[in-house]
């Protein structure tokens, strides 16, 4: 099966996005404003949200459990950085209120590609990007350190393949 | 999720400097807590701490010699993080799956209340995206 959505992964620390949906932008954006629609749509297969507080503009966070397929739960936290109503979203997405929450930041960008079509990109970096030059660079000291990075990169090179 | 707190741990480890200096260095092999801190410029207990710090993230692992306590690399972390980037891919492109979908329900809806309706009200809210910073 095709994958829909084209990944660019080359980037071990960030993830890289692209998807086109048949529906004009104020559509696409409007199903990221409104926890009613997130809820439809948001989270791996199998996961539903339920969510405790949604404030959608800039500075505001949207607070949320995710419950897995297995029953458990995940608490999570969107702070929402900028908002450009039809073109872009920058927020922070991270776990419950952990004192060092692992953050990931995030920026979906939204373009009207015309004939009432959408494209969607999203892209997320980890808060310390060094980590990819220090599995990148002396992964060749340590034969676990090797096997891990060449993970990844046979994870890539799959993605890029897809 | 359990791997949560240890990449909590990951990540705060590894946002130090001097941290992964150390890593750097263990990566060229195992080492003496000693021998670590000859390039560093702050006490014995201050690497002390830094170790404790990347042992709890499981990035290192120290040996069990209580006289050296040679430390090491350890890879869980790094796996840690690889699976975690693997979730995060998955969350993305299977949300993406899900959104197709419910934009044809959106759509739908729309053709079928063509005067703002309750049910619209997110795409009216639009009007109002443009918040202030403080």
């Amino acid at each position: 099966m095709a994958a829909k959505t084209d990944l660019d992964l080359s980037d071990p620390v960030s993830i890289k996005g692209t998807r086109e949906f048949d529906a004009p932008v104020a559509l696409v954006f409007a199903a990221f404003t409104d926890a009613k629609h997130l809820s439809q749509w948001w989270g791996p297969n199998g996961f539903t949200t339920t969510t405790s507080h949604f404030d959608f503009r800039p500075g505001g966070t949207w607070r949320f459990v995710m419950h897995g397929p297995d029953g458990r739960d995940y608490e999570n936290r969107v702070t929402f950085d900028e908002i450009e109503v039809n073109k872009r979203i920058a927020y922070r997405h991270g776990g419950g209120d952990d004192v060092e929450p692992v953050t990931f930041a995030q920026t979906v960008t939204f373009e009207d590609i015309g004939g009432g079509r959408t494209r969607i990109v999203w892209h997320g970096v980890f808060p310390n990007a060094q980590m990819r030059d220090f599995v990148i660079k002396e992964y060749g000291a340590d034969k676990g350190l090797q096997e891990t990075t060449a993970r990844l990169a046979g994870y890539v090179a799959a993605m890029a393949r897809s | 999720m359990p791997e949560t707190d240890r990449l909590n741990a990951t990540f705060a480890a590894l946002a130090d400097p001097t941290r992964r200096a150390i890593l750097a260095r263990l990566a060229l092999g195992e080492t003496s807590v000693q021998k670590l801190a000859e390039p560093f410029d702050i006490s014995l207990p201050a690497i002390s701490r830094h170790l404790k710090v990347l042992e709890h993230a499981g990035l290192i692992s120290r040996g069990r010699d209580a006289q050296m306590r040679p430390c090491k690399i350890d890879t869980a972390g790094f796996i840690g993080v690889d699976h975690w980037l693997e979730e995060y891919r998955k969350l993305w492109s299977q949300s993406m799956d899900k959104l197709e979908s419910y934009l044809e329900v959106m759509k739908a809806q729309q053709a079928t209340s063509p005067a703002p309706t309750r049910k619209s009200r997110s795409v009216k809210r639009q009007g109002e995206g443009h918040g202030r910073k403080d």
